[in-house]
């Protein structure tokens, strides 16, 4: 007790022991000077000046005392805080399952809000890499990136030559570049033989990497020169990230050529570290010069043409310029250029078709996962916002009910004379030590989580930037483990504050007072928590259920083909340069190939196909329908084979299937599927009318077949035009794709080795992009569906675990320590059955009572799933019925044991408990 | 044993408190009374660096103190050599004596060149 009282002297003790220490010193001097004679004035005198200069000494004596009361009380902290983690350890480890839950809990809170953040990041919110991306703007659909479309002029892809206009006309604008698709790309390397690799390519213009503010990391960039003489500048530029890993950052990269489609080009330089594109989720390896794409893609010239679309453009800026101002100018600036620059049919077409106008900032790049998964994503992100709710209120629960239980290890060590604030310093310790580990774990899941969840959404390794934000992990971290010291801190210093006499009076009853789970309770905390665990568990299990469902319903859809049994091949005719002739020829040769083949039931072709991801659309005039608004004169389209529907599987309903005859340059007829056909003739019989595309062509239907959910299963399918597959006509343009459907007698899979072996053999140059069972492309096309089902459902069972193992938890703890009353309880005549009842009973109010406020929440909430759900009410009764029923059932189980245990009590061991 | 200014040489005061204290527990005035008895009063012109030095060989650990009562029953502070305090003053003898023999060597020296 000495050592901490002289810690908490101070400098007040410090001055009066020295000035003590040099009186002392000074008294016996004076005396054993008067010892030989003199006086005491003159003794003191001599003592004095014999000892020198007082203060001096005086004060350099307390600095020295102060210097090393300093040192010892931080060697002493030091040394307490060892023991105290030392002791947290230990006591920790006696209770692994405590402390295993909680670390579990914090790390799977901590995990999953982390990791679901850092995907929202990358995908949503991160800017590009560039010098202020605040000051890009996009022009066109950035879910488009990758498209092209023929026949028409666009906005949401732009022409080169209405680029051209863009980038000279406006005024809001420092500068403006342009970059468009490659398709897949078969380069080699110096000409050597070798494999044929497919880096991913982008045209651009030359100014691109001015634009954007981007050095390079070797070598140099375009100039901008490159966009003077079409088909003049056979270069590359290549990403770091290819340079690491094709060429190992070997410097002779640069000056070396790439063959790319048969044309070579020179590397000029790499483009800076980090640098990876405009485009979020599909890494660029090669930039090529824009001009380059006739030389390059000589079978689909897209340079002159002002009806072939297929950029998007961005721009700078210009100081003072804001987005505003763009959104205000472009539009207006494209629609002159068209008039001025286009035929009048084009224009007319153009103009009457209502152009929507993509204008947006382009701080974040440009994605087309943006669509894809912000919805799922922000879900997940509510989802997991409770989850971390629950966690934290679990982890307090527990640390709750804990050190209630403590509370009689507590007084026992006051009396022992343990000091208060070191029991407060201790328990904060262990706290922290838990909210360290569970820290720790946290980080590793967040880590490979992001990963984990980029796999399962279909994302090549490395296709997003997945560095964790610290922000984000900072907050995460912060409010569990804030939760953890809150929670830890509370009972401590309640604990430190037991009043000591009466808990060792009355055994643990006293403390219970102030605690959990007991009787006429005057802090019923650890019971708020359990409810709110409950009702949030409530709402997270309800959403899982409905989002389950939902995936279940659009698995089980009626797509109106044979799912099956479909095979789609996706052949590549443009880079072989198939015209027309020739695409007719080669469709009738790989038919009759693909027929014979055993085990083929039919074979059909179409320019889109079936969850190929390409669609086309046109507008149609009908004559005697009065379009509402420009979306009703709007229709999909595709060119099919004769017989294609009743091929793949579908109905036809009336009129008959395209044959033969209806092929050629003059065929005018079409089939029409029934949602168009019950559009335009509500009442009528559509098979034998006419339209009109494009004002001049006029059409006859000839028949209408079944709907096909053929490019989404969570769509309800398009009014779709059918015209024949080998249909020579400019108004629709050139088929850029040729898609193989094969029907299959037994499990396609086992055909796809066959038919591309037949491919190659009709023409062993033919690139076959994709062949897959249908049903893999069906899978793929609800991977954002099953992203957010599954995680949704693992989160619903992880709370459901978290809010059953607290009510364990809260219930044992509750029941141990009332173990003298109910040894009273017996001793007065109550059976097992008594006790076991009353035990249950108040589990279950508390469990029936977070149910009551968690559905009502849960219907609320519901709402915000409405546009992730198929054929599920965001008020579906089953689920939020199931969610209620699990969780009481899951409640009934977790407290069975702390119930049956508490039953078992024996009089005279609830005795020896005291 | 002076330097130039008249006070002791640097470090002397030091290794003299750790020898007095080497017979155990002592108060500053002892130790003062000790010095100078043993010196006759040569080497401890003012007594007030001794306290100075009492507290910063405390500071490092050499030394330990607690207050008790003096023979006379009066409240006074007694230091007390630590276990690194032991240490400190056979390193200082044992360096003394080497410097000591080799000065000594130096000034009984009988020729001009060493052999």
């Amino acid at each position: 007790m000495r050592r901490v009282f002289r810690i908490l002297g101070g400098p007040r003790r410090i001055r009066r022991e020295v000035d003590d220490e040099l009186a002392f010193h000074l008294e016996m001097r004076t005396r054993r000077l008067m010892e030989t004679g003199m006086t005491r004035d003159a003794a003191e005198r001599e003592a004095l000046r014999q000892f020198g200069d007082v203060d001096t000494v005086r004060q350099g004596c307390v600095t020295m005392d102060e210097q090393r009361e300093r040192a010892s009380s931080r060697a002493n902290l030091f040394a307490e805080a060892r023991q105290d983690v030392a002791y947290s350890l230990r006591s920790l480890a006696r209770n692994a399952g405590f402390a295993a839950v909680v670390v579990i809990a914090l790390a799977a809170g901590i995990g999953a809000s982390t990791a679901i953040f850092t995907l929202i990041d990358a995908v949503l919110l991160r800017t590009l890499p560039v010098a202020h991306p605040e000051q890009l703007v996009v022009i066109g659909n950035p879910a488009r990136v990758g498209g092209a479309s023929h026949g028409g002029v666009r906005t949401d892809l732009l022409s080169y030559p209405l680029y051209r206009d863009v980038r000279e006309r406006n005024h809001v604008f420092r500068d403006v570049f342009a970059t468009g698709r490659t398709g897949r790309i078969d380069a080699r390397i110096d000409e050597t033989g070798g494999e044929l690799e497919h880096p991913s390519g982008r045209f651009v213009s030359g100014n691109y990497f001015s634009v954007l503010g981007v050095g390079p990391a070797h070598g140099r960039l375009f100039d901008g020169g490159e966009d003077q003489t079409t088909g003049a500048s056979p270069v590359a530029v290549i990403s770091d990230a290819y340079w690491s890993r094709r060429f190992r950052r070997d410097p002779s990269a640069v000056g070396r050529t790439i063959v790319v489609d048969g044309s070579r080009l020179t590397i000029i330089g790499v483009a800076r570290t980090g640098f990876t594109g405009e485009i979020v989720g599909i890494p660029t390896d090669i930039w090529i010069p824009v001009t380059m794409q006739d030389v390059l893609r000589p079978n689909d010239k897209m340079l002159t043409d002002r009806t072939a679309d297929w950029l998007i453009v961005v721009g700078r800026l210009a100081p003072g310029a804001t987005l505003a101002q763009a959104r205000q100018e472009i539009p207006e600036l494209i629609e002159r250029a068209v008039v001025a620059g286009s035929p009048g049919t084009i224009a007319q077409t153009f103009l009457s078709s209502a152009p929507r106008y993509y204008v947006q900032s382009g701080a974040t790049g440009v994605s087309r996962l943006r669509l894809t998964f912000q919805a799922p994503l922000l879900t997940l992100m509510a989802g997991v916002v409770l989850l971390l709710c629950i966690v934290c209120a679990n982890v307090a629960t527990l640390l709750l009910a804990r050190s209630i239980a403590r509370g009689r290890e507590m007084a026992v060590r006051l009396t022992l004379g343990a000091n208060r604030g070191r029991l407060v310093r201790q328990l904060l310790t262990e706290s922290a030590v838990l909210a360290a580990l569970g820290a720790t774990a946290g980080s590793c899941v967040a880590w490979w989580g992001s990963r984990g969840l980029l796999a399962l959404s279909g994302g090549a390794q490395g296709s997003l930037d997945l560095g964790i934000d610290l922000r984000v992990l900072g907050f995460t971290v912060g409010a569990s483990v804030g939760a953890v010291l809150l929670f830890g801190l509370a009972p401590a210093l309640r604990a430190a504050r037991v009043d000591l006499a009466a808990t060792m009076r009355a055994g643990a009853t006293a403390v219970s007072r102030g605690g959990l789970g007991a009787r006429g309770q005057r802090a019923p905390l650890g019971r708020l928590l359990i409810v709110s665990q409950v009702a949030l568990s409530v709402v997270l299990l309800s959403g899982a259920a409905m989002l389950v469902r939902s995936l279940r319903n659009v698995r089980n859809v009626d797509v109106g083909l044979d799912r099956e049994h479909l095979i789609v091949a996706d052949l590549d005719i443009t880079a072989r340069g198939y015209r027309w002739e020739r695409t007719s020829t080669l469709a009738t040769t790989l038919r009759d190939r693909l027929s014979a083949l055993p085990g083929v039931r039919a074979v059909a072709f179409s320019e889109n196909g079936v969850f190929s991801g390409n669609e086309s659309s046109t507008t149609i005039e009908m004559p005697g329908f009065a379009p509402r608004s420009s979306d009703d004169t709007v229709v999909a389209y595709d060119q099919v084979s004769a017989g294609y529907t009743t091929a793949i599987g579908g109905r036809l309903v009336g009129g008959r299937e395209l044959g033969p005859r209806d092929e050629g340059a003059l065929a005018r007829t079409v089939v029409v599927n029934e949602a168009f056909a019950n559009f335009y003739f509500p009442n009528g019989r559509a098979v034998g009318k006419y339209f009109h595309i494009s004002d001049s062509l006029t059409i006859q239907i000839a028949g209408v077949v079944s709907d096909v959910r053929d490019h989404s299963l969570t769509e309800p399918p398009p009014r779709r035009v059918y015209f024949p597959f080998v249909h020579h006509d400019a108004q629709l343009g050139t088929p850029v794709t040729f898609v193989v459907e094969v029907r299959t007698a037994g499990d396609p899979a086992d055909l796809v080795q066959a038919v591309r072996r037949t491919v190659a053999a009709v023409d062993p140059d033919l690139p076959i992009d994709a062949i897959n069972p249908l049903t893999t492309l069906m899978q793929d096309s609800i991977r954002a569906e099953r992203l957010v089902a599954q995680l949704a459902a693992a989160f619903g069972v992880l709370a459901l675990l978290l809010a059953a193992i607290g009510l364990y938890g809260v219930m044992s703890y509750a029941t141990v320590r009332r173990t003298g009353e109910i040894g009273l309880r017996v001793a007065l005549g109550a059976r097992q059955s008594d006790v076991l009842r009353l035990v249950v009973r108040e589990a279950m109010v508390l469990v029936v009572a977070g149910v009551a406020i968690g559905l009502p929440l849960a219907f609320a909430s519901s709402r915000l799933l409405r546009t992730q759900l198929h054929g599920v009410s965001p008020t579906d009764a089953p689920s939020m019925t199931a969610a209620a029923v699990v969780l009481i059932v899951s409640g009934l189980a977790a407290t069975l044991l702390p119930a049956v245990r508490a039953s078992r009590v024996s009089p005279t061991e609830a005795l020896r408990a005291e | 044993m002076l330097d130039r200014d008249g006070g002791l040489l640097r470090g002397t005061l030091d290794v003299l408190i750790l020898k007095s204290l080497s017979w155990g527990p002592r108060h500053g005035y002892a130790v003062a009374e000790w010095i100078r008895a043993i010196t006759d009063g040569e080497l401890l012109v003012e007594e007030g660096p001794l306290y100075t030095a009492l507290h910063r060989l405390e500071k490092n650990a050499l030394l330990t103190s607690e207050w008790g009562y003096s023979d006379n029953n009066r409240r006074a502070k007694y230091y007390e050599l630590s276990r690194a305090g032991r240490q400190e003053l056979r390193a200082e003898v044992a360096s003394w004596e080497r410097y000591a023999r080799a000065v000594g060597k130096a000034l009984g020296a009988a020729t001009p060149v060493p052999a």
